[in-house]
């Protein structure tokens, strides 16, 4: 339901050695929207995006997911609760062809066969069409990832998410290097997929973008949460501004 | 001569199923092990033991055989496989010379040193399979059964499941993939299947001993794994076919000296692999053009 807080974060801490990565962030997730995280490079976007997925525990802090805490849970575990993630190097299954990087996402169960018979099976090829149709990949299903052009790459991290079935999208940086007709194709396949129920959250360096996407941004700075409202209020804000484009924070 | 031929097909048959199953974990899953020839062996003294002290058919003996390759091999990935595929590499090196050393002194069990003689003939289901002509046709059977059941596993959600941790296991984590697990069941299915290989090997000869499942032995099939193509189906089986021709065609070049062939043959492995490394890092039956694409697909 569009509103109810999917995913909180609370006084999240993350340190590497003497480098608080993420400092007491404290932000929620609302369903049904998408959710822009800004910032200048070394604000701790990615870190908070690992510590929200269970790539890394943070030092302390809750996390949770529909009201149930994720906090040291396994990021398999965490994936499977319906927490999909992209990435900035997108790792793609290079030697895998497209169908079966989007088929795998699909199968999540560990034994030496899927469970859940016959219905579950028809429900997974439905997803896996659906993903294909969506990002425009049908003609390419049988092509090897490594051998897909850069866009067709960048589509096909967002078809393996969309058929994992995920609730809560998290995408890191998924619409940098695009040429524009496929950056506008790619919109529209993330305002299709939030009105068909997902809620995103997007790291993304190119404001433009940020703008003509997000509903809401929350905007961190060297670990910190230092804003969290509308585009237009956070954007226009000179102080933000200045962080980002390289001034420090007061 | 016919006879000699036969010995040479079986002896492939049996290192084509080392290697078909080594490639299970290497080609399929990246699980780079350094002790299968722990599992050939155990494989080969369990079946050796249940056929000698229990009257085991082949079936039988190579049924215990499989679980307890298999069993042993849990002990080995439950803790191995948590970590990167480079701690493996040393976990199963140390499990080589560990396992090894268990061969040679666990008298009892496996004869030591001297090994275990006066295996029976196989039987199966009551027949005598100890006829060369009979025992290829099991080895060949037991090859294809193997084939069959590795191909239908890597078509299936498991296969595609560890084709995506050997390309990237952070990604595959990120899809809800135990990759602990499924790593760890890929080792116990191939050193099940291995199994199969040491069962063969002990009623072969009817005689084995440590040496035969020394360090040498899991380079060996690496090597065959290499040459033939990893994450082929086929390509292994080439590899051990070429792997074990090779001293064979050598005894038959004039002029050799027969104390020095076993340097020479040496030498042509080593100039082989790096070659192949250069011109064909996939190996012969690997992905080249698209054509060894469709061919290597499973």
């Amino acid at each position: 339901m569009t509103g109810e807080i999917l995913f909180q974060a609370d006084n999240i801490s993350k340190t590497f050695g003497g480098l608080k990565a993420v400092d007491n962030v404290s932000f929620a997730l609302r369903a049904g929207i998408i959710t822009a995280l800004v910032g200048p490079n070394g604000a701790g976007k990615t870190t908070l995006f690992n510590a929200m997925t269970g790539h890394l525990v943070p030092d302390r802090g809750a996390v949770t997911f529909l009201g149930e805490s994720i906090l040291g849970l396994p990021h398999w575990k965490v994936a499977r609760l319906g927490i999909g993630r992209t990435f900035q190097d997108l790792k793609l299954f290079s030697h895998m062809t497209v169908l079966e990087n989007v088929t795998t996402a699909t199968e999540s169960g560990s034994w030496l066969w899927q469970t859940g018979g016959r219905a579950a099976q028809v429900e997974r090829s439905a997803r896996i069409e659906r993903a294909l149709d969506a990002t425009q990949l049908q003609r390419r299903r049988d092509t090897r990832a490594v051998d897909l052009s850069y866009a067709e790459r960048k589509f096909l991290s967002i078809a393996r998410i969309m058929a994992s079935g995920a609730r809560l999208w998290l995408l890191d940086e998924p619409a940098s290097g695009l040429d524009r007709s496929s950056y506008d194709r790619f919109l529209t396949v993330l305002r299709n997929e939030v009105r068909a129920g997902v809620t995103i959250c997007i790291i993304e360096h190119n404001l433009d973008i940020v703008q003509s996407i997000s509903d809401r941004i929350a905007f961190l700075d060297q670990g910190r949460l230092l804003a969290e409202g509308e585009p237009k209020t956070i954007l226009s804000d000179p102080a933000l501004a200045a962080i980002y484009f390289g001034e420090r924070a007061p | 001569m016919a006879t000699y031929i036969i010995n040479l097909a079986i002896l492939i048959g049996i290192n084509a199923i080392l290697a078909v199953t080594l490639n299970f974990i290497l080609g399929y899953a990246g699980i780079f092990s350094l002790a299968h020839a722990i599992f050939f062996g155990i494989g080969a003294y369990t079946a050796a033991v249940a056929a000698m002290k229990f009257g085991a058919d082949f079936a039988a003996a190579t049924a215990a055989g499989m679980l307890v390759s298999g069993v042993i091999s849990l002990a080995l990935a439950l803790p191995a496989l948590r970590v990167r595929g480079e701690y493996f590499v040393a976990a199963s090196l140390g499990l080589q010379m560990l396992a090894l050393t268990v061969f040679s002194e666990w008298k009892s069990v496996t004869g030591g040193i001297g090994g275990l003689i006066g295996i029976p003939p196989p039987r199966l289901f009551g027949f005598d399979v100890s006829d060369p002509v009979l025992f290829l046709a099991l080895t060949l059977a037991c090859l294809g059964v193997i084939l069959i059941a590795i191909r239908a596993l890597v078509r299936s959600s498991f296969g595609r499941s560890l084709k995506a941790i050997r390309d990237d296991e952070t990604a595959a984590s990120a899809l809800g993939k135990n990759v602990a697990l499924l790593k760890t069941l890929a080792v116990m299915v191939s050193s099940s299947f291995a199994a199969v290989a040491g069962s063969l090997f002990a009623f072969f000869l009817s005689f084995i001993n440590v040496e035969s499942f020394v360090l040498e032995v899991s380079v060996q099939v690496i090597a065959m794994v290499i040459i033939g193509g990893t994450g082929t189906l086929l390509g292994p089986v080439i590899g051990a076919a070429i792997v074990l021709l090779l001293p064979a065609l050598l005894t038959y070049l004039p002029y050799l000296p027969p104390t020095e062939i076993g340097s020479i043959q040496q030498m042509i492995y080593g100039l082989a692999m790096v070659l192949l490394m250069i011109f064909r890092p996939s190996g012969l039956w690997g992905y080249g053009s698209s054509q060894d694409r469709k061919r290597a697909a499973p």
